[in-house]
């Protein structure tokens, strides 16, 4: 079986060929395209390896493809208002939306739209999930950036609102864009901002670990995957590296590119919006608003590949692909249920489920729970002690047997020596 | 023989016969009493032990402090003395014997002569005034067990001096008393009351079982009152001290291991305060504390009464005592060890004394000062006589009134759910918010502290209750805010009380509601305009509050910023060039966020730009956040909130890499010529020379980097071209800075498939001419611009060697004329277009060379001549080697 294949997908806001389209990351092929309309700018998300949605720009409704059928439109989601971003948990139970100044969290497998969080004064640009789920941090045109745990979020608690876990205020203009690094729970989140600086947190505790100043605004924010670099895209269409494992440890420093790893790329001319770094922390991918998308290679800092659209670039994201893609045949595990527009569908009429409770439970999470080390010690154990004691002595009702058997032997042993001796004492005595 | 021996013997006892006036003779044995006598006092050793420093009695450290052990008191309070000398003139010696030194003086707290513990007192003092609590550390389990013991003494002198012992300590060592602070509290409450050791039967009958009563010792020589008044004070700032200690939290923590170390240092830090370090231990020392408490307040208030009429009037000592009670109980509150406790424990104070804090406190609310003047005098006469150790501290109605408030508002709990007929606490919080805001819109000038236990007052009834009486309180704390002529301290004050509740709102619906609180953030702006430079502090303060909601969106904010924006941002007088520039920056990011940027804003700010008061990175970051503001930008891909329409855009671009408006522009013409290089034929136009901070224009690339995006480049163009050739063509005087930026931003935005007007060009050429005069004196940036410009548009060069008319110039111009075409033809960007213009170079060269015939051969014109050769052998050169392939 070979490597995973990484593939880039991209949109432009033109959208004139297609509303968006996969490329080969390592050849530059055009793989799919899918069409019908354009996506906004961080609203484009692939949901379970099995959809693809995309928000329309300037409208109020999702597009939706079944991942394998390129080019048909196959549904679309009506939202209550415009949606700036949209995201999809990385285990494809949840959907995000930032439609206005609002988060929309929806079930992806009943529909139900679980909880609506107004906690921004402004409108949102960028909603993240950290790598296993847990928690998603959303940013918004009023300087905050909020930490949301998914579980306190989604607890049906009608007296007090779900509070953000950590609201991080240091931004003094709108945030622009959100990463999310792996780890979990534990990870680290950078967030760009038009006031000229990126800053890192630590997500478990909300502190903010650094402050990088530029002297441009950043339009776009991504670590790789080691979180050696932190890039930066800024919008005069440079896109800065910053190396995170300097020796300096203040917490607040202006980028000066240098030899040690703080070094700028340049190639865009315009503001580059969109960054992702392959899984092997080798290549680059910016967007940007002239237009283009390059492939960068980190190490030499060029630009290996160019490719041109026909519009702003909107979304551009590397990603293994998903096994579903290159089968015509297959069909999506669940069908994409009717996505409520309203909080408690009880109320609007149809409520067949009412008192109960509907549980899904993500598939790795079904599995028999492991077993703790303790308990993989102690069989091993036994394992080990029974080789010797199943060649000692047996067990059980072997035991029985064997003995019996041992018996039968011993008395037929017996049996031939008193033959033996019978016959030899009576050819010995014979009187010749 | 035997004859001359009787003779010789005499009688034993011969009788003397006395006889009448004569003096009677004198007995043989009679003692001569004719001297005098003279004492000798040896106060001083008379052996002179040159090893150790000594006091002027010649005795050494070692002699004093055994002469503490002597059982006669003078002679201890002798040796005291001396060692306060010994230590004054020898301060190194308190370094060598410390330890001996403490623990001897420590010993004699409990002296039972009264000078000799006023005399160790002061010894103390003056030690712990000359050793850093570092040094005394490990010495103060010692004093501390000696301290307790005298505190604890049965005989009630002891008991008080112990007390000046303790503050002695609260001054010096405040950090080291509250590392132990549970022995010193329950020595406190033995100072004022004993553990009753009544049986059953009491207990029964009081239903509690409380343990402690108040105590009353008729021995003493002061009232019971001032006696528990002055523990209470020492008890106060004990508490403090143990209160700051717990705040002086670990520093943040920075980058990474630190993190990890922060909790461990918290515990650390908690368990040194033993015994309250849980909410269980705070709660059961509370509920040994406050009804002693409750007690005092209820002495002090009956005795009172029965003296006067009207109950709520009071004498200045048991004002003090009530005020310390009530000290005492807030305290109280906050030493949870945990921030996330506090509502726990309020919720038990509430739920154990709110009945009795209703009755007791309450009744007489508020109170006042007994008025009777010649009372008090006779009586602070007498006091003074009597008990010079309470100190003449005399606490106001105000003081007590205020903070009672705050002790009762702390018991309001947070109502869950909202509804006018479940509000338990409206009746005895009614006269509590009546007073609090007439105390607030009276008008009358607040001390700071007064003010700031108020604000807090204020704060919790605002955030508990959720009713529209919340409203009125916020509107007596506007008025006191409105007030003229507060210090900084208290405007500071007042301003973070609003900007909290602010940044509050979005718990309660309410505050986010008020009118007060709108009406508060619309008056923002004008405030700071009004400010000016004044105070740079205090205009931070209003910009955080601006600027926070400002990013929230809200209505009435933005609708004043936009009234007041033209002041705030004007180029001469306006807030954005006298504040520093932290603050710049803020106004900067502010108008990110104004729904709309009028034409006269516009203007205002380009002349910001270009006026030179704030830095050259800010300018260039202004321009940036126009441009996200802007439809050209297209960041918000969306959303069609834009707020500078594209025709100002352009114009406040252009204006900016003008760098002069149109007004300065039009007095240069008329000026007179002295600041102005005249025209000659080699500059077709006069320069004015920019001063030098004005000319370092790093914007202007800024301003390129925006036409560049705007959208075609053609079109941008062509609005640049119709731009300069409208306003600028017709000038004759062109300042430095404006013509350099000029040709830089025409290199730049200039594409092969756009042909320049002409008048553009020639305008252009003139320009850059004039620019190239002054060759010698001009900085690397200029030349640069010219060269870039020259380079992009070959036209411009051929217009700019058309217009070298050798024939017009004179002599001295010559040379002048030559090192430019020699320095052009050295650039090599420049090589190829200059080969393409060959024959107007050698026509140019020709008339130079004819023209200084007459003269011997200058060294200029050798070395132009010797250019114009190389590079005309290098193309023909190139041509030989097309021709040979």
């Amino acid at each position: 079986m070979s490597a995973p294949m990484e593939i880039i997908v991209c949109a432009d806001s033109a959208g004139q060929l297609w509303n968006c389209a996969v490329i080969e990351l390592h050849s530059g092929t055009n793989l799919l395209s899918y069409r019908g309309g354009n996506s906004s700018p961080r609203a484009l998300t692939v949901l379970n390896g099995e959809y693809i949605l995309g928000a329309q720009l300037g409208k109020n409704f999702i597009n939706v493809w079944e991942i394998q059928r390129k080019d048909q439109l196959q549904q679309k989601i009506v939202c209550p208002g415009v949606v700036t971003c949209l995201t999809s948990s990385p285990n494809g139970l949840y959907l995000v939306a930032g439609i206005a100044e609002a988060i929309y969290l929806w079930e992806v497998s009943t529909g139900n739209l679980l909880a609506i969080l107004s906690r921004h004064y402004q409108d949102l640009t960028c909603l993240r999930f950290t790598d296993d789920s847990s928690h998603f941090i959303s940013g918004g045109k009023d300087n905050l950036a909020l930490v949301w745990s998914l579980a306190s979020v989604v607890q049906l608690d009608s007296t007090n609102a779900p509070e953000p876990r950590h609201v991080l205020s240091r931004h003094s203009l709108p945030i622009t864009d959100i990463h999310c690094g792996l780890m979990g729970p534990q990870a680290r989140v950078a967030t760009a901002s038009l006031d000229q600086t990126v800053k890192l947190w630590e997500l478990s505790s909300g502190e903010m670990l650094l402050s990088v100043l530029f002297d441009v605004g950043i339009m776009s924010v991504t670590l790789d995957p080691c979180e050696y670099y932190l890039f930066c895209g800024g919008s005069d269409g440079g896109i800065f590296q910053v190396s995170l494992c300097s020796q300096s440890l203040s917490r607040d420093k202006t980028f000066q590119s240098d030899n040690e790893g703080n070094q700028v790329f340049k190639g865009h001319r315009n503001l580059v919006t969109c960054l992702s770094v392959s899984m092997d922390g080798t290549l680059l991918l910016s967007g940007s608003h002239d237009e283009t998308i390059r492939l960068w290679d980190i190490q030499s800092k060029q630009s290996i590949r160019s490719i041109n659209q026909k519009g702003p670039v909107t979304n551009a994201f590397i990603i293994p692909a998903p096994a579903n893609m290159f089968l015509p045949d297959s069909r999506p595990g669940i069908p994409l249920p009717r996505f409520s527009r309203h909080l408690n569908p009880s109320e609007q009429g149809e409520g067949v489920e009412t008192g109960g409770v509907c549980v899904r439970l993500a598939p790795h999470t079904q599995v028999r729970p492991k077993e703790t080390y303790l308990e993989k010690a102690d069989k091993l154990y036994s394992l080990m002690s029974a080789v010797t004691d199943k060649s000692v002595f047996g067990s059980g009702e072997n035991t029985k047997v064997r003995v019996s058997e041992l018996e039968e032997e011993v008395r037929t042993l017996k049996k031939v020596n008193k033959d033996l001796y019978d016959f030899s004492a009576q050819l010995l005595t014979k009187p010749n | 023989m035997t004859k001359s021996k009787k003779k010789k013997r005499q009688d034993d006892f011969q009788k003397v016969k006395l006889k009448v006036g004569k003096t009677k003779p004198k007995a043989d044995n009679a003692t001569n009493i004719n001297f005098r006598t003279k004492g000798i006092h040896l106060t001083e050793q008379l052996k002179k032990d040159g090893s150790a420093p000594t006091t002027h009695r010649k005795l050494n450290i070692k002699d004093l402090l055994s002469q503490l052990h002597h059982y006669s008191g003078t002679v201890k309070q002798g040796a005291l003395v001396g060692l306060r000398e010994l230590l004054t003139l020898h301060p190194s010696e308190l370094d060598q014997h410390l330890s001996s030194l403490l623990s001897e003086v420590a010993a004699v707290f409990t002296d039972k002569d009264p000078n000799v513990r006023m005399s160790a007192t002061r010894l103390l003092r003056f030690i712990a005034q000359s050793v850093p609590a570092e040094r005394t550390c490990p010495f103060f389990p010692l004093l501390s067990a000696h301290l307790s013991c005298a505190m604890t003494h049965i005989e009630t002198g002891i008991q008080e001096d112990a007390l000046k012992v303790l503050d002695v300590l609260l001054d010096h060592y405040p950090a080291l008393l509250a590392a132990r602070p549970a022995l010193l509290l329950t020595n406190f409450l033995e100072l004022i009351s004993h553990k009753s050791t009544g049986g059953g039967a009491r207990k029964g009958q009081e239903g509690k079982g409380r343990s402690w009563a108040l105590s009353v010792n008729p021995n003493r020589n002061v009232t019971g009152q001032q006696w528990r008044l002055t523990v209470l004070l020492r008890y106060v700032h004990t508490y403090t001290c143990v209160e700051l200690a717990e705040d002086t939290h670990p520093p943040l923590p920075t980058y990474s291991a630190d993190s990890l170390s922060c909790p461990f240092l918290n515990v650390s830090l908690f368990s040194t305060v033993e015994g309250l370090s849980s909410v269980e231990a705070v709660r059961g020392f509370a509920s040994t504390l406050v009804p002693l408490l409750l007690d005092v307040w209820v002495e002090a208030s009956v005795s009172d009464r029965s003296k006067t009429d009207s109950a709520h009037l009071l004498t200045p000592d048991a004002m003090a005592l009530m005020y310390q009670v009530l000290s005492v109980l807030q305290l109280l509150r906050k030493l949870t060890p945990q921030r996330e406790h506090q509502d726990a424990l309020d919720a038990w104070f509430r739920s154990e004394y709110l009945g009795e804090f209703k009755q007791q406190f309450m009744k007489n609310f508020p109170y006042g000062n007994l008025d009777t003047p010649k009372q008090r005098k006779r009586k602070d006469a007498k006091s003074s006589k009597q008990t010079p150790t309470v100190p003449g501290q005399v606490v106001e109605p105000l003081a007590l009134n205020i903070l009672l408030c705050q002790v009762m508002v702390s018991m309001v709990i947070l109502n869950q759910r909202e509804g006018p007929a479940q509000e338990p606490d409206a009746d005895w919080l009614m006269p509590l918010r009546g007073f609090v805001q007439e105390t607030l819109s009276s008008g009358a000038k607040l001390s700071h502290r007064h003010l700031h236990t108020l604000l807090e007052t204020v704060w919790r009834m605002v955030i508990t209750q959720r009713s529209r009486v919340t409203e009125d309180l916020l509107q007596a704390v506007y008025v006191q805010y409105q007030q003229m002529n507060l210090n900084l301290q208290t405007r500071t004050l007042l301003l973070s009380f609003f900007s909290r509740l602010y940044l509050q709102e979005h718990n309660h619906i309410h505050i986010a509601r008020s009118k007060v609180l709108s009406r508060w953030l619309a008056a923002l702006p004008i405030q700071l305009s009004q400010l000016g430079h004044r105070n740079p502090a205090l205009s931070g303060w209003l910009l955080l509050s601006i600027q926070a909601a400002a990013s929230r969106g809200n209505k009435d904010l933005l609708k004043s910023l936009h009234t007041h924006a033209c002041r705030l941002y004007d180029p001469q007088e306006g807030s954005v060039v006298l504040l520093p520039a932290e603050s710049q920056q803020r106004l900067v990011q502010l108008l990110y966020f104004l729904p709309v940027i009028p034409q006269g804003l516009l203007a205002n700010l380009s002349r910001c730009c270009t006026a030179g008061r704030f830095s050259a990175s800010l300018a260039a970051s202004l321009i940036r956040i126009i441009h996200l503001r802007s439809s050209l930008s297209g960041w918000s891909v969306g959303s069609p909130d834009t707020a500078v329409c594209d025709v100002d855009y352009i114009s406040f671009l252009f204006s900016i890499l003008t760098g002069f408006s149109s007004d300065e522009l039009s007095t240069l013409q008329e000026a007179g010529d002295e600041s102005v290089l005249p025209p000659s034929p080699l500059s077709p136009l006069s320069l004015y020379p920019t001063p030098l901070e004005q000319f370092t224009h790093h914007w202007d690339v800024e301003v390129c980097h925006c036409l560049e995006t705007l959208g075609s480049r053609s079109q941008c163009f062509d609005v640049l071209q119709n731009g300069i050739c409208k306003n600028l063509t017709g000038l004759a005087v062109v300042p430095d800075s404006m013509a350099a930026g000029l040709l830089r931003a025409v290199a730049r935005l200039l594409d092969q498939s756009v042909l320049p007007s002409e008048a553009l060009l020639r305008f252009l050429s003139h320009c850059c001419l004039s620019l190239l005069s002054l060759v010698l004196t001009l900085q690397e940036a200029v030349w640069g611009a010219c060269v870039a410009a020259l380079g992009s548009v070959p036209r411009l060069l051929r217009m700019v060697l058309q217009l070298l008319r050798v024939g017009d110039l004179c002599e001295e111009e010559l040379p002048q004329l030559a090192q430019i075409l020699s320095l052009l033809l050295q650039h090599t960007t420049l090589r190829n277009h200059m080969l393409a213009n060959a024959s107007l170079l050698q026509h140019i060269i020709q008339d130079l060379t004819r023209y200084c015939q007459g003269e011997a051969r200058e060294q200029w014109l050798t070395d132009l001549l010797y250019c114009y050769s190389v590079t005309m052998a290098t193309h023909r050169g190139n041509l030989g080697l097309r021709d040979i392939y």
